[in-house]
């Protein structure tokens, strides 16, 4: 699903990521984790393709996104959900158009982005307020507006950078069944965290960056 | 692009328009006074055009005949000026009948010509070219060929005065051809900036549109729209206001010593909808222009 072959990424003279191999499968879920400027959101932007490699090769569903056209990266976002650490929800827009604009922004009809929509909304249990605007929310409610926008489109892989960052240990567990369940249905899903809590008695796969090297894999 | 997405692009137009009403409010305005500009220079000259074609069209010439000629020198004169091509032997004017009108013409003054001994003034034949190109016609030519003729005295005829009309009016139209270009410019310019404010103050939401895969066209439509519909209203605008200003100032002619001379006319259809026209594309020319550069920033 996932590769990456020898990856660098460099900001000016400052070496954000060296030489990672890394190869996720199909359904997998995993950890990225590191202290703070490992590079952990760097690789989730790099595999997103918003940022591209300085050296080696990103190859997703093996597509390279060094020589993908502009629009085709357009159309493998789509099959791609990123859950923001900031959470880039619009204020002007309700929780629904919120989430719409992933299906809007397909062509997909009106009618059935209703239904997904509505159906995103009710997984993430934010039925009741679809009509409300974002900061009308508490920060754990925005965060399962940004999960149900990333998660509409039935994506093959679902990235978040620190979902859980700025809440309490009862959202964040709901927040982690909610990727769990997602994992389940087929979904590849990508956490990259700094919390230890978050990773404890986890089975899953954890990748561990320390300045911009890839440590070890569990 | 299917009636779906064009329906999405539309109704985002709009709603960015009535999100930020002043600021659209103020482009659309400043629009419709450059096209009004516009449109005024482009009445103007179109009535220029309009009367010179009209007068161009009706090239009228005097042929002045010698006092002492005979009847039978006249009835030549006069065949041979009505065998001219396109002529139309409009009236012969008799020595008295010169006189007459020159008394009429002088009113109060005509006193000035009471110790006249003898009438100095010859008779002539009215000429009235009508409906050909004056260009095709070389009147100097003709006038030298008439001159010719035993009997005749001089010709005079009305291209030098129109020639000189012509000369202003070309210095007008390439007057108004840099304005016309500076006000475009102005239209440019303003739907740039008005377009690239309103992206400005929404990259929040085409960064977004563009992480859950939207299409750059995808983005880029409703502030092409936008920019467009600017145009549009401020060419409606305009042209309203040009029509408007029209019906409440203008004469049917114009009249000079009392009597109509010019007539005035109103754009035709093709010349509306040019004005029309042009506001919709410099208003998509503008956003076109804002939107390519904020995707290549």
């Amino acid at each position: 699903m996932i590769q990456l072959f020898r990856v660098s990424k460099s900001f000016g003279t400052s070496k954000a990521l060296q030489d990672i191999n890394l190869r996720i499968r199909k359904g997998e879920f995993v950890f990225v984790t590191g202290p703070s400027g490992a590079g952990k959101t760097t690789l989730l932007r790099l595999i997103f393709g918003t940022e591209p490699p300085t050296e080696g090769q990103i190859l997703i569903r093996g597509i390279n996104l060094n020589r993908i056209r502009r629009t085709s990266l357009d159309l493998l976002r789509r099959r791609m959900g990123f859950v923001f650490q900031d959470f880039k929800l619009l204020s002007r827009k309700t929780v629904f158009q919120n989430v719409a604009i992933a299906l809007e922004v397909t062509g997909e009809r009106p009618a059935i982005v209703r239904k997904k929509t509505h159906q995103a909304l009710k997984a993430v249990g934010l039925s009741k307020k679809e009509e409300l605007f974002p900061l009308q929310l508490s920060g754990g409610e925005q965060q399962r507006v940004a999960i149900a926008r990333a998660v509409v489109n039935d994506p093959l892989i679902l990235i978040a950078d620190e979902p859980t960052g700025n809440l309490d240990p009862d959202i964040t567990r709901d927040i982690m069944i909610l990727f769990r369940s997602i994992n389940l249905r087929g979904t590849t899903v990508i956490i990259a965290t700094h919390s230890q809590e978050l990773m404890k008695d986890t089975e899953q796969r954890i990748i561990l960056l320390k300045e911009g090297r890839m440590l070890r894999e569990r | 692009m299917g009636l779906r997405n064009w329906a999405y692009y539309s109704k985002h137009a709009f709603i960015n328009i009535f999100g930020n009403r002043l600021v659209h409010a103020i482009s659309i305005g400043t629009i419709a006074s450059s096209l009004i500009l516009f449109g005024s220079f482009i009445l103007l000259f179109y009535n220029l055009n309009h009367w010179m074609l009209e007068w161009g069209q009706s090239l009228s010439m005097s042929v002045y005949l010698q006092d002492e000629i005979d009847q039978k020198t006249k009835a030549r004169i006069e065949s041979l000026l009505k065998n001219l091509p396109s002529a139309e032997l409009k009236e012969y004017i008799s020595k008295d009948r010169a006189m007459e009108d020159l008394i009429d013409g002088l009113g109060v003054h005509s006193g000035l010509l009471e110790g006249l001994k003898e009438n100095p003034l010859p008779a002539s034949f009215e000429i009235i070219f009508k409906d050909v190109n004056i260009r095709q016609l070389d009147p100097q030519g003709m006038k030298e060929e008439i001159e010719k003729i035993e009997g005749v005295q001089e010709v005079q005829y009305s291209e030098e005065w129109l020639d000189r009309l012509e000369g202003l009016v070309y210095v007008l139209k390439v007057a108004g051809f840099i304005i016309a270009g500076f006000l475009c410019l102005a239209v440019l310019f303003i739907t740039t900036n008005t377009i690239k404010l309103t992206i400005y103050s929404r990259r929040d939401e085409v960064e977004i549109l563009k992480l859950v895969g939207a299409t750059d066209w995808f983005v880029k439509m409703p502030f092409l729209i936008e920019g467009a519909i600017q145009g549009l209203v401020g060419g409606v605008i305009a042209l309203s206001t040009i029509s408007l200003l029209f019906l409440l100032f203008s004469m049917d002619k114009v009249h000079i010593i009392g009597l109509p001379v010019l007539e005035i006319v109103f754009l035709p259809m093709a010349h509306l909808a040019f004005i029309i026209l042009l506001g919709l594309i410099l208003g998509l020319i503008g956003s076109f222009i804002a939107v390519g550069r904020f995707f290549d920033a």
